[in-house]
């Protein structure tokens, strides 16, 4: 426990990280993450870690495989396209059954994207942006508090379960300062117990393999027995938090920084004489359905309100299960979601009008389209393909 | 001997007294402030020349050059 201080997103996280027991940083710097790095190498050997500015995305994660196979709590962060890039180090981490801390604080995309935040990798973490069949825990804070707090929850969970963690953040929540305290010890890492899958010292003679991301002919008897660990993460591990769930109108569903902007519409909402309830997903995957399905049916109309375009969408649609309607109101590559937006589209959501609510259809309505010309831009394109 | 005091509650931690200090005497403090910062801080007292460099960098008026 500490007092509360004033931090930055990202400097918060990398000290909650250190605080955690983090003792291995590898990392390549990005916008907008460049402050985790900055205060790692300021700040890990202190701790009696290693910092090591990789000189790419792909060196920094297979760093981090390496150092997490001697049972190290390991980090790297990275944005958007730098996670994009980690991918195969990801899986990799993965199949090798090591725990490890991947911090995504995103940005907008696809492909370069922009260096504001966004949401659009929602996708890429909980379906996993890697090859196979694998899964990483993704915990998603909407404050500087919970950056500051979840590195250790998250090396916990990733130890528990021997799997890679993420930490889905994006720009904004990043870059902002807010009072935080660190609810939780300075943690000693030697202190951990040790780990019987993990690589120790050798002593001259070669011993048996321990960390293989090679199964042979035993890969299906691994990827079930993993399937089943999945299935017990999902039936334990799902986290959320609930306002005004139990007596709403309209139940608004939204995590990270987008959840921060239901709470206002809410309290804009109530003076208006609409009952809004948020319920935000702390972890993505685990997502917690079950939990959704049950809150849902007491609302007359579910709004996913995300910073992109029908990603979350599609979970709260599974979780609902058809029994009550599902709108988007979204905010794609940057946008910023606001309370009296919301509101607006909660209303229409009541009414049945369209104000605020995407609908992929109805964009498609009418909408023409040049290959040789760039609708978005207005510019010439050069398609020499098409008609 | 000539010494400074760094006001830890308006430095921004931009750092620039760092770089001006023609005897490198300055860096960042590894506590941090309440606006949320790691300020510059002397780190080598017996180096310092009183030269005020550090002080006319300072965009906030952070630092005091105290010459006894």
């Amino acid at each position: 426990m500490t007092e509360k201080t004033l931090r930055k997103g990202n400097e918060a996280l990398a000290e909650g990280a250190i605080r955690a027991g983090a003792r291995f940083f590898a990392g390549y710097p990005i916008t907008p993450q460049n402050e985790v790095p900055e205060y790692m190498a300021a700040h890990m050997a202190d701790a009696g870690g290693a910092f090591v500015q990789a000189e790419s995305e792909v060196a920094a994660i297979n760093m981090v495989y390496g150092a997490a196979a001697t049972g190290t709590r390991s980090m790297t962060s990275s944005s958007s396209p730098g996670i994009s890039l980690k991918q195969e180090g990801i899986t990799y981490l993965a199949s090798a059954d090591l725990p490890c801390l991947i911090v995504n604080v995103m940005r907008g995309g696809p492909g370069l994207g922009s260096i504001g935040g966004a949401q659009g990798d929602y996708f890429q973490a909980t379906r996993g942006g890697g090859n196979g069949d694998y899964h990483v825990i993704v915990l998603a804070p909407n404050s500087v508090e919970e950056l500051g707090n979840f590195p250790k929850l998250g090396f916990e969970l990733a130890e528990k379960y021997r799997m890679p963690c993420m930490i889905l953040a994006d720009g904004i929540l990043g870059q902002m300062m807010e009072s935080m305290a660190f609810n939780f010890d300075p943690v000693d890492p030697n202190q951990l117990g040790k780990f019987d899958w993990a690589v120790d010292i050798c002593k001259g003679e070669r011993g048996k393999s321990k960390v293989f991301s090679y199964k042979g002919d035993n890969l299906i008897a691994d990827v079930t027995e993993r399937a089943k660990r999945y299935g017990l993460i999902e039936e334990t591990e799902a986290r959320f938090e609930q306002r005004n769930c139990e007596d709403c109108d309209v139940l608004l569903v939204a995590y990270g920084l987008s959840s921060r902007a239901c709470l206002e519409a809410i309290s804009l909402a109530k003076e208006a004489g609409i009952k809004l309830g948020l319920f935000r997903p702390i972890t993505l995957w685990p997502f917690p359905s079950k939990q959704l399905f049950e809150l849902a049916q007491k609302a007359k109309a579910v709004l996913t309100v995300e910073q992109s375009l029908g990603q979350l969408v599609q979970d709260v649609k599974l979780a609902v299960d058809g029994k009550v309607p599902v709108y988007l109101n979204a905010y794609p590559a940057g946008g910023q979601p606001d309370g009296e937006k919301i509101v607006t589209a909660a209303k229409s959501c009541l009414n049945g009008g369209k104000e605020g609510l995407f609908d992929v259809r109805e964009h498609a309505e009418g909408f023409t389209y040049d290959c040789k010309r760039n609708t978005a831009l207005g510019v010439q394109g050069d398609c020499k393909g098409g008609k | 001997m000539p010494r400074i005091e760094v006001d830890v509650n308006k430095c921004k931690a931009c750092y620039l007294c760092v770089n001006a200090c023609p005897k490198k005497c300055l860096g960042k403090s590894k506590t941090i402030s309440k606006k949320g910062y790691f300020p510059a801080q002397m780190e080598h007292p017996e180096n310092c020349i009183g030269c005020k460099m550090c002080y006319m960098m300072c965009p906030d008026i952070a630092i005091t050059v105290i010459k006894d």
